[in-house]
């Protein structure tokens, strides 16, 4: 039974994660109708970045402001990124597929950038807290496992509460419902983009940096993370920022029970990577506006 | 009216391809008057109306609003500088509440920037609750107050046409456009809805119609413009306009439309 309990508060560490792409993919999508696959690169660059900004031999930084500086440092990468690979495209009018293939290109930018300046070999945040086993009422797990989930929570509060209580928020809903009538009303699709963007970056790096207290990262960590993020937001649908988190809690559910328990069942426990795939595949077949439907179909 | 104009058309022209839908059109708007623009299928009454909202840019001629042009700005630029306009065909954002869709239209006139709101700045907070509690104001003006916490989607046409309104004013426009307001709904919602219009331009908004209903139009419209071709072919009173003999030859076959308005034609 502990041992349930253990496995259901690590899961949870690495849905918060895979639910932080989601929602970084979410933030963008739902505005823009763009997939950014560069997700995973940005959280690298976020990783990447707080790596340097902590044991840079000449202003190591403290830990908390490393990490703040970090994500903004992405936030501006995601800047940068629009404004190469989105907004040129948009605004000469090609079609969706357009920015989704330049961001892909980006996506090999970044990823072979990151090696050229940090080299192949994983690297590792120095680790804030002990490894030592914590208990929180019957739940058990290492403070790293709770500090990224107390993270995850307040970064989810945040953006519900934007989308679900600023006007800002349903002038980004506007947005994706029907861009025309959202421009009519003085709504600037161009800053409306650059918000979209920033934040999702933001976020990103911030589960980039998140993902690095886990285990040592290389320079491929993005797109496998990516794809695990996707396939959170498959799961848990594009219409709610609730879905991706729940997605993300499912996926890392579904990983880490099949790492576990599948050899005893005489599958090779190595097929936890097939998971998110399995995951993707099945849910857009039966379901495939994703677990929580948005507000309109429920209406 | 001795006062400038809010919004002055100057030799307005737009041409796609070999069509001239509009062509050397002078004409004024005043604040807090309610103008009619009329005219014939295919006189160039929408591509006027799309040259004002900034849906695209007049191949010549000018548009000043409050003394500064506005031709070729896009949309959300006219908007912004406070023309706010409703749609011939409802469109509504579906899958908000009526009360959400008011306040994506307060959005311009949301002063602090969306950093300010991100890093909790309490000029922001106090803004958000301002907005809000102009939206349920607003709801209340167009008569919806009963049904304001309602997916949109659940609203009547009518109904939808009041939110479309309301959501309009939510940007405190000096002006506000509209698109063939009457059409689709009931006696009855035409005549909410014409009250409703006039209690605007006693706001001293400046309030342009564009409507094929003679019956809706005349007795609330202030002043028409009748185009036909392209062209201005009168500028007056309603009745000035029902007597003028080159709108009646405009609208000949239509006569009856523009005259005791028994056949009003709805588009």
């Amino acid at each position: 039974m502990s041992d349930i309990l253990e496995l259901l508060v690590s899961a949870a560490s690495s849905g918060c994660i895979y639910g932080l792409v989601a929602l970084s993919y979410l933030v963008m999508i739902r505005p823009t109708g763009i997939i950014n696959f560069a997700v995973g690169e940005w959280a690298a660059v976020g990783l990447f970045a707080a790596f340097f900004l902590l044991t840079n031999r000449w202003l190591p930084l403290p830990y908390a402001l490393a990490l703040i500086a970090a994500v903004a440092f992405t936030g501006l990468i995601g800047w940068g990124t629009q404004r190469i690979a989105v907004r040129p495209l948009v605004e000469k009018g090609a079609p969706i597929l357009g920015p989704i293939l330049a961001l892909l290109g980006m996506l090999a930018i970044f990823r072979e950038s990151i090696s050229l300046i940090f080299g192949p070999d994983p690297h590792n945040l120095p680790a804030p807290f002990g490894l030592r086993q914590v208990s929180l009422g019957p739940f058990a797990g290492t403070p790293r496992d709770f500090f990224i989930i107390g993270c995850t929570a307040a970064v989810f509060v945040g953006v519900w509460l934007f989308f679900e209580r600023t006007v800002w928020g349903k002038a980004f809903e506007a947005v994706a419902l029907n861009r025309k009538a959202a421009a009519l009303m003085g709504i600037n699709l161009r800053r409306v983009t650059v918000a979209a963007f920033v934040g999702g970056a933001a976020i990103a790096g911030f589960a980039g940096v998140l993902y690095s207290l886990t285990a040592p990262r290389d320079f491929l960590m993005g797109l496998p993370l990516a794809v695990q993020g996707f396939s959170a937001l498959v799961v848990g649908g594009v219409g709610r920022v609730e879905g991706a988190i729940l997605g993300g809690m499912i996926l890392a559910l579904a990983e880490q029970l099949t790492a576990r328990y599948a050899d005893q069942i005489g599958i090779p426990s190595g097929m936890s990577l097939g998971v998110p795939f399995l995951l993707m595949i099945v849910f857009l077949l039966a379901r495939p506006t994703g677990l929580l439907r948005p507000k309109e179909a429920a209406a | 009216m001795s006062a400038p104009p809010l919004l002055s058309a100057r030799g307005l022209t737009k041409r796609f391809g070999g069509l001239v839908a509009v062509d050397g059109v002078d004409f004024d708007v005043f604040a807090g008057e309610i103008l009619g623009l009329i005219g014939p299928n295919g006189a160039g009454k929408t591509t006027t109306f799309n040259l004002i909202a900034g849906a695209f840019a007049p191949t010549s001629g000018t548009l000043d609003f409050e003394g500064k042009p506005i031709h070729g700005l896009g949309p959300h630029e006219v908007a912004g500088r406070g023309i706010m306009r409703t749609f011939q065909h409802n469109m509504p954002f579906a899958g908000m509440s009526l009360i959400d869709n008011v306040l994506v239209g307060c959005h311009r006139r949301m002063q602090s920037g969306l950093a300010a709101l991100v890093m909790g700045s309490r000029r922001a907070a106090a803004e958000e609750e301002k907005a809000r509690r102009r939206a349920a104001e607003l709801i209340g003006f167009v008569g919806l107050g009963d049904v304001a916490d309602t997916p949109v989607v659940n609203l009547s046409f009518g109904q939808g046409r009041l939110l479309e309104v309301a959501r309009g004013l939510a940007g405190e426009p000096r002006l506000m456009l509209f698109d063939e307001p009457a059409a689709g709904l009931t006696p009855a919602e035409a005549e909410r809805l014409s009250d409703i219009i006039r209690g605007i331009a006693k706001r001293g908004i400046a309030v342009l119609l564009i409507e094929h209903d003679m019956r809706f139009l005349l007795p609330l419209a202030e002043r028409v413009i009748v185009l036909n071709f392209g062209r201005k072919i009168a500028d007056g009173t309603p009745d000035a306009i029902r007597r003028d003999p080159a709108v009646v030859e405009a609208y000949l076959g239509e006569a009856s439309t523009i005259g005791a308005g028994e056949e009003a034609a709805r588009a």
